[in-house]
């Protein structure tokens, strides 16, 4: 029989019993705007994340202070990160192109006149511009003469400075920090979110000396950042660091590292990682509800079956072989399975961008859940349509018209 | 054209008791005859009904149609001779229900391999039956009389040789059932072959032949002078 005479005997099948067809269709509605919502949404979490690891710098190699953690600030507890690391380092690795020893606290009150804001304060020297790639916009950075003099120059982020002096020029403006005041110097450019999510344009430079003899009186460092210049040797260079801090902090391997060492390929590893784990997980959840909607289908099905065996009889009687029975079907089941699987696309593309809008997270529309959902649909509906349409097929024609 | 030799049919019963519903018939039925079978209930009239018109398979013996051996056939081969060569009417008339008499009359032709224009052939195929005004009527919009000419156009559709009717006017008023019969000596008028199957005496007095059967067998073979 002709394709285009099984797809209209089962169209009008279908049509003949509407509400049961909405039924059958529903199951995969639900489960293709599942899996759409899914793949939308992580697309856009992961195009969000990876964003956050260009920020964070494709040559770079960092070490921080503390160990045992995946991400976050240095522990400000683990004293044991020193310059004497950062030159070990610069003396035995080769082509560091840029190292930038740097201290960080978190959560510092800055005060300029009668306002305040909360933001993190870096001491640095004048590479850590280099090593991040990240310079003044505005003014001048930190200076080899701010470190040398410990000077009370600073340098804000463009958040700070948002928040302290709006639309003011801050370049000559005193801010003040932990009790000390400091001449503004220079402004960041923007920089936005780091890999974690963090604002990286909420934070004021200082110079590292004076960070750590004048605000903190420490002599601990809170991260190395190494600029490499070749990112092919990420790795080789991670573990060289691994190796001579381990050396220099005598930690032999069964011993926990007390500081921890990243690049962005491992960030983005980790956080790839991360949300692969819950892609599956949800990606699992969505393929039950579609097996579920596979089985209505087979269920409603098989008693649809059941009620047609005089239709399937007169058929019979009128010429129709066990395969255009079956093909009739199995056509059915198809039909409803391909458009519940087009319904489900739209209402979850509907969901997504409702999602993104309201939640003001990315939605990144792709074709893969329009492909998927046709692929599902198919799979789903040949598999549910096969034992009724085999049952169907199989009547014997002489009972089958007794109905 | 109809070659009956011996035929015989069993049932396997519950318990395993055999039932021998057709006893060794023997029957001729040539091109064009109008011809009533005529049994008690449940004396093997629809069990013959069934392997005339292919429906089912004769336990033992020779079933020739249009000269072909059709006892021994696979499924498909019975499908395609049905489709071709028979024409069935049902005492329930046995409609698609919430299908439009026009679709009602196409569904054979649907199942020919031939490249027909389907819409066109179920057409004429309903005004041959005086329903030309009634191709959009669903079979709850039409009366018993008209679902039976419906369901005799769609046995005339596909220009089978064999009109095979169980009991058409079982559940018609005389009206209707005179009307129905009409049709039925028109189209043996036109050339064609109608076995009429029925326990009605007065429907099968209106053939030019009438066999009769009794415990699966033929009791009497008569034929009219007309």
């Amino acid at each position: 029989m002709k394709t285009s005479r099984i797809i209209g005997l089962a169209m009008s099948g279908l049509a003949r019993q509407k509400m049961r067809t909405f039924l059958m269709m529903l199951g995969i509605v639900i489960g293709v705007a599942t899996l759409t919502v899914i793949i939308s949404l992580t697309k856009g979490a992961q195009h969000k994340v990876m964003k956050g690891i260009k920020n964070f710098g494709a040559n770079s190699v960092m070490a921080s202070a503390g160990g045992g953690r995946m991400f976050g600030p240095p522990d400000g507890s683990t004293v044991t990160l020193t310059m004497a690391d950062a030159e070990a380092m610069q003396a035995s690795i080769k082509g560091i192109k840029h190292i930038a020893p740097f201290t960080m606290h978190v959560a510092q009150t800055v005060v300029a006149g009668s306002k305040n804001t909360e933001a993190a304060v870096f001491g640095v020297t004048p590479a850590f511009a280099d090593a991040w790639q990240w310079f003044a916009e505005k003014g001048d950075f930190i200076s080899d003469e701010d470190v040398s003099g410990l000077s009370k120059n600073c340098v804000l982020g463009q958040t700070v400075v948002r928040e302290l002096f709006g639309d003011q020029d801050p370049i000559g403006e005193t801010v003040r920090l932990n009790n000390t005041n400091f001449t503004v110097v220079g402004v960041l450019t923007k920089r936005g979110a780091s890999p974690h999510g963090m604002d990286m344009d909420n934070r004021v430079l200082v110079p590292l000396s004076t960070a750590m003899r004048r605000l903190y009186n420490t002599t601990a460092l809170g991260m190395i950042r190494l600029y490499v210049d070749d990112p092919d040797r990420l790795d080789e260079v991670t573990a060289s660091v691994t190796a001579i801090l381990r050396e220099r902090h005598h930690i032999a391997p069964p011993q926990e590292d007390d500081f921890r060492v990243t690049n962005s390929m491992a960030m983005a590893g980790t956080i790839k990682g991360v949300s692969k784990t819950l892609t599956t997980f949800l990606l699992l959840l969505a393929s039950i509800s579609l097996v579920v909607g596979g089985l209505v289908i087979a269920n409603i099905m098989l008693i649809s079956v059941n009620e047609r065996k005089k239709e399937i009889g007169i058929r019979r009687a009128f010429g129709a072989k066990a395969r255009d029975i079956r093909q009739q079907f199995l056509g059915e089941a198809l039909i409803v399975t391909l458009f519940g699987g087009i319904g489900g696309t739209l209402l979850g593309i509907a969901i997504s961008l409702a999602i993104a809008g309201i939640k003001k997270m990315p939605a990144v529309l792709s074709w893969e859940p329009f492909v998927l959902a046709i692929v599902f649909s198919a799979a789903v509906g040949i598999v549910a349509g096969l034992q009724p349409a085999r049952k169907a097929a199989g009547l014997d024609p002489v009972n089958a018209i007794k109905g | 054209m109809i070659e009956l030799r011996n035929i015989t049919k069993t049932y396997n019963k519950d318990g395993g008791v055999e039932v021998k519903v057709l006893q060794g018939i023997n029957l001729t039925i040539g091109r064009g005859e109008f011809v009533s079978i005529m049994a008690p209930s449940g004396m093997g009239k629809s069990t013959m009904m069934n392997i005339i018109g292919c429906l089912d398979q004769p336990t033992g013996g020779e079933y020739l149609l249009d000269g072909i051996e059709v006892a021994g056939m696979n499924d498909d081969d019975l499908s395609s001779i049905r489709n071709k060569k028979i024409g069935f009417v049902f005492q329930s008339f046995n409609l698609l229900p919430r299908t439009t008499a026009l679709e009602n009359v196409e569904l054979p032709l649907i199942y020919s391999p031939d490249d027909l224009d389907i819409k066109a052939k179920a057409k004429s195929a309903l005004e041959a039956v005086g329903l030309g005004d009634r191709v959009g009527h669903q079979p709850s919009e039409l009366s018993g009389g008209q679902q039976q000419r419906v369901a005799i156009a769609r046995a005339l559709v596909n220009d089978p040789t064999l009109i095979l009717a169980d009991e058409p006017t079982g559940n018609l008023d005389s009206a209707s059932s005179q009307e129905v019969m009409a049709i039925f000596k028109k189209l043996h008028l036109d050339g064609r072959t109608v076995i009429l199957v029925t326990h009605e005496p007065e429907v099968a007095a209106q053939a030019d032949r009438i066999i009769r059967m009794k415990d699966g067998q033929v009791v009497s073979d008569e034929r009219r002078a007309n």
